[in-house]
């Protein structure tokens, strides 16, 4: 029998290009806690920018005399700050030379960009005489190339659209590091999201951008009303509550890879694993997934209810007549904090009482 | 108590409610204090430990130095409770882990065993042990967590590593009564070819050497040398100077390995065998033969520790009553830091003792570390050298033992 010589195809195969099995996982419990995450960054990241308007931001006051063109809309950055995450995330899935490669590429396509309304590429013969003007020549020759500078303010103009798109960055980093932090199961970068959350909100003054700047930049022309405090404080609760969902999701699906990960063989994929072990493990993925949400859950809906009490507790006490009223003043951020302590301590009194014990010993 | 991820909301819903009241700001105060009402509710939640059952399955009891320990780590839940429990089983620092881990994340059920595996690696003799086992079991959202140690221990030995000697270290002047494999350099029953004599009559006809005969034209018959079974004393020096150096590189660590080796060899050939370890006291093990005896042994190497700075004068004459006379002594000796020496030696001999004297030489180590400047270090080496020529002056065999070298060159310095 003739023996059939298999030929290796030139064409590198796909796994060898880029590590697809990482974006998509080994479960895909797994795969649906991203995406469950990346959604409740982006709502959370949305909900505060509605709170918060960048323009009002101290950061956007000193950014502004740096590049002109400094207009921060979280239209824009939230979401093309959560895509650049991921797309650097993509690019880490791909392997070796396709990284580098992938890079040059990059570059090259910015470098054309920017380049290309001031660079005149003439197109056309490529082949002349040797001697230009020589009759009958037989010897061809390759024809130099010219660079022709021809629109010089419109790469100008470019290279400022880049640097302003670039600028948005610095509010989009929120969900640039979310976005990569989720998807590369990178807690650092979870962490620095939240924090960048809290510095950015942190440098922010109602009305701040009228005060620097024209009311066309700015978006609006009169100060705007100040809100009534039953608004921020209720803002303020869903952005909690939405904060907690972001950080306990995006942790959820780092301590779940990590659970399925002591199923694979020391150093090696989970293709050793026989079909009913994997499906083991999903299912425990699932059971424990489910459980988990139906904690959170309860743990949420229980952390909103005693959040509106204390709102409303406080509501009352501040606008009902009578010796406290009159002695603290609670309509205001004082008196919120000053009606949540009192609650902290009824909720540490009953701790006490109900709940684990952490004594070692005893357990 | 409280975990990082914890701490860290807590931290940071605190910040934002200060950071609301220094700005004046509703938003950061309630989302702050909603932060911190999450915490604080989850404190609430139970944090179950469990109670477990644990045990080890290793490939073996004992291993030798650099020898790999497969360890199979079971642990079953005899609770009810279910969710996520760390386990960390804790090694001894010298570990060195070559495959699975020691750390696993598990998801337990009630009643459920699980296991996991792992093999280490240990480059030190000692007695060593696997355990206390920590557990860690945290609630859903990671936010609080409790401990458990349970004293769950495997109790193992590294033992010194042996290597294959290629020919009889030593010879005996005390035959015994019993055949064994140990040259006498007298002649007698044995195996190894001593000389040629003349054929006489009564000699067997097996013992003829009939190239010889065809050679010399007369009857010649092969003599060989006597093998018998001797009383070995392997004399370990273990004083704190023995330390010099550091790991692998110390004299008392070739020593012990250049003993185990002896002792394998020496046991192998039905001798009967002791061991002596001096330093803060002295340790011993009586002599006996088997491979019971050598298992014996190789713990007491295990155990020996650079402590103590006993002569060897002393060790000598406080020993030398309950060794049988003519038995040969193996010293296992840097040589160092002790003046006693010669006299030792001369008493010993005078008593009709034998001792080969294996001395791995400390200056290598403490030339390696650089901690000796070259004019000393020369010195050091001149006085050594000269120790060692009046040793071999007694007619005593003594090799100086270079610390790359193998067991098998210890004593071809000699």
């Amino acid at each position: 029998m003739e023996e059939v010589e298999l030929k290796k195809s030139k064409m590198p195969s796909l796994k060898d290009v880029i590590n697809y099995r990482d974006f998509f996982g080994e479960y895909p419990i797994i795969f649906a806690i991203k995406i469950i995450s990346s959604l409740a960054l982006i709502y959370v990241i949305t909900e505060f920018y509605s709170y918060h308007n960048p323009l009002d931001s101290l950061i956007t006051k000193h950014m502004k005399s740096a590049v002109p063109g400094f207009s921060p809309d979280p239209k824009i950055f939230v979401i093309w700050g959560f895509i650049t995450g991921f797309g650097l995330y993509i690019f880490t899935l791909f392997r070796g030379k396709y990284k580098f490669l992938l890079f040059i590429l990059t570059i090259i396509m910015v470098g054309q960009y920017l380049s290309d309304p001031a660079l005149d590429w003439k197109v056309g013969d490529h082949v002349i005489p040797a001697r230009v003007g020589e009759e009958d020549a037989k010897t061809w020759t390759w024809k130099p190339v010219k660079i022709l500078y021809d629109d010089k303010e419109g790469s100008e103009k470019r290279l400022k659209d880049v640097l302003m798109r670039a600028t948005n960055l610095i509010f989009g980093s929120i969900p640039f590091l979310g976005g990569y932090g989720i998807w590369k199961r990178k807690g650092w970068a979870i962490a620095a999201s939240i924090g960048l959350a809290i510095i950015i909100g942190f440098l922010y003054t109602p009305n701040l951008c009228l005060e620097n700047f024209e009311s066309e930049y700015c978006g609006y022309e009169t100060r705007l009303e100040e809100r009534s405090w039953e608004d921020y404080l209720s803002g303020g609760i869903f952005i909690g509550l939405g904060l907690i969902i972001y950080v306990e999701l995006s942790y959820a699906a780092i301590k779940y890879e990590s659970y399925a990960e002591q199923f694979k063989p020391a150093g090696l994929d989970d293709s050793l694993l026989t079909s009913a072990q994997k499906k083991g493990v999903s299912r425990t993925l699932m059971t424990l997934f489910v459980s988990y949400l139906i904690n959170l859950g309860v743990m949420l809906l229980i952390t909103f209810t005693v959040a509106q009490i204390v709102v409303n507790i406080n509501d009352y006490l501040s606008t009902t007549d009578g010796r406290i009223q009159d002695s603290i003043e609670l309509q205001g951020p004082y008196g919120i904090v000053f009606t949540s302590l009192i609650f902290f301590m009824l909720l540490g009194f009953i701790r006490m009482f109900i709940g684990a014990d952490y004594e070692t010993d005893e357990n | 108590m409280w975990s990082k991820k914890a701490a860290a909301v807590a931290g940071g819903a605190l910040f934002l409610t200060l950071a609301g009241l220094i700005r004046l700001n509703y938003l950061f105060i309630s989302a702050g204090m909603v932060m911190l009402t999450f915490v604080v509710l989850s404190s609430f939640l139970d944090v179950w430990m469990p109670s477990v059952k644990i045990r080890r399955e290793t490939s073996s009891d004992n291993i030798f130095e650099n020898g790999d320990m497969n360890v199979r780590f079971i642990v079953k839940n005899q609770g009810l409770g279910i969710g996520f429990v760390e386990i960390y089983d804790q090694l001894p620092p010298q570990a060195r882990i070559t495959k699975g881990s020691n750390y696993t994340l598990l998801y337990m059920r009630p009643w459920q065993e699980v296991s996991f595996e792992y093999s280490l690696k240990l480059p030190l003799r000692g007695h060593y042990h696997l355990g206390p086992v920590k557990m860690r079991v945290k609630d859903a959202f990671d936010l609080f967590y409790n401990e458990k140690i349970e004293e769950s221990v495997h109790s193992f030995s590294v033992f010194p590593q042996i290597e294959v000697l290629e020919e009889q270290v030593i010879t005996s002047r005390a035959p015994k009564l019993l055949s064994g494999a140990m040259p006498l350099n007298v002649i007698g029953a044995g195996t190894e070819f001593y000389s040629l004599r003349e054929f006489v009559p009564g000699d067997s006809l097996r013992s003829v050497n009939w190239k010889a005969l065809a050679k010399k034209g007369k009857m010649m018959v092969n003599e060989t040398v006597r093998e018998d079974v001797m009383d070995v004393i392997l004399l370990i020096d273990a004083r704190e100077v023995s330390a010099v150096g550091g790991g692998k590189d110390t004299p008392l660590e070739m020593s012990c390995r250049a003993a185990a080796t002896y002792a394998k060899q020496l046991l192998d050939e039905r001798n009967n065998v002791a061991l002596m370890v001096y330093g803060d006291s002295i340790e011993r093990v009586d002599l006996d033969r088997g491979e019971h005896h050598l298992f014996k042994i190789l713990t007491a190497l295990s155990s020996a520790k650079p402590e103590g700075n006993l002569k060897l004068e002393i060790v000598l004459k406080d020993l030398l009553p309950y060794i049988p006379s003519g038995s040969p002594i193996i010293l296992f000796s840097s040589l160092d830091d002790d003046h006693t020496i010669s006299e030792a030696f001369t008493n010993t001999i005078s008593r009709g003792y034998t001792i080969t004297t294996v001395s791995p030489s400390s200056l290598d180590f403490e030339e390696r570390m650089k901690r000796i400047p070259s004019q000393p270090l020369l010195i050091a080496r001149i006085e050594r050298d000269n120790l060692i020529s009046e040793i071999r002056s007694f007619g005593m065999q003594i090799g100086d033992w270079k610390s790359d070298e193998a067991v098998n060159t210890a004593l071809q310095g000699g």
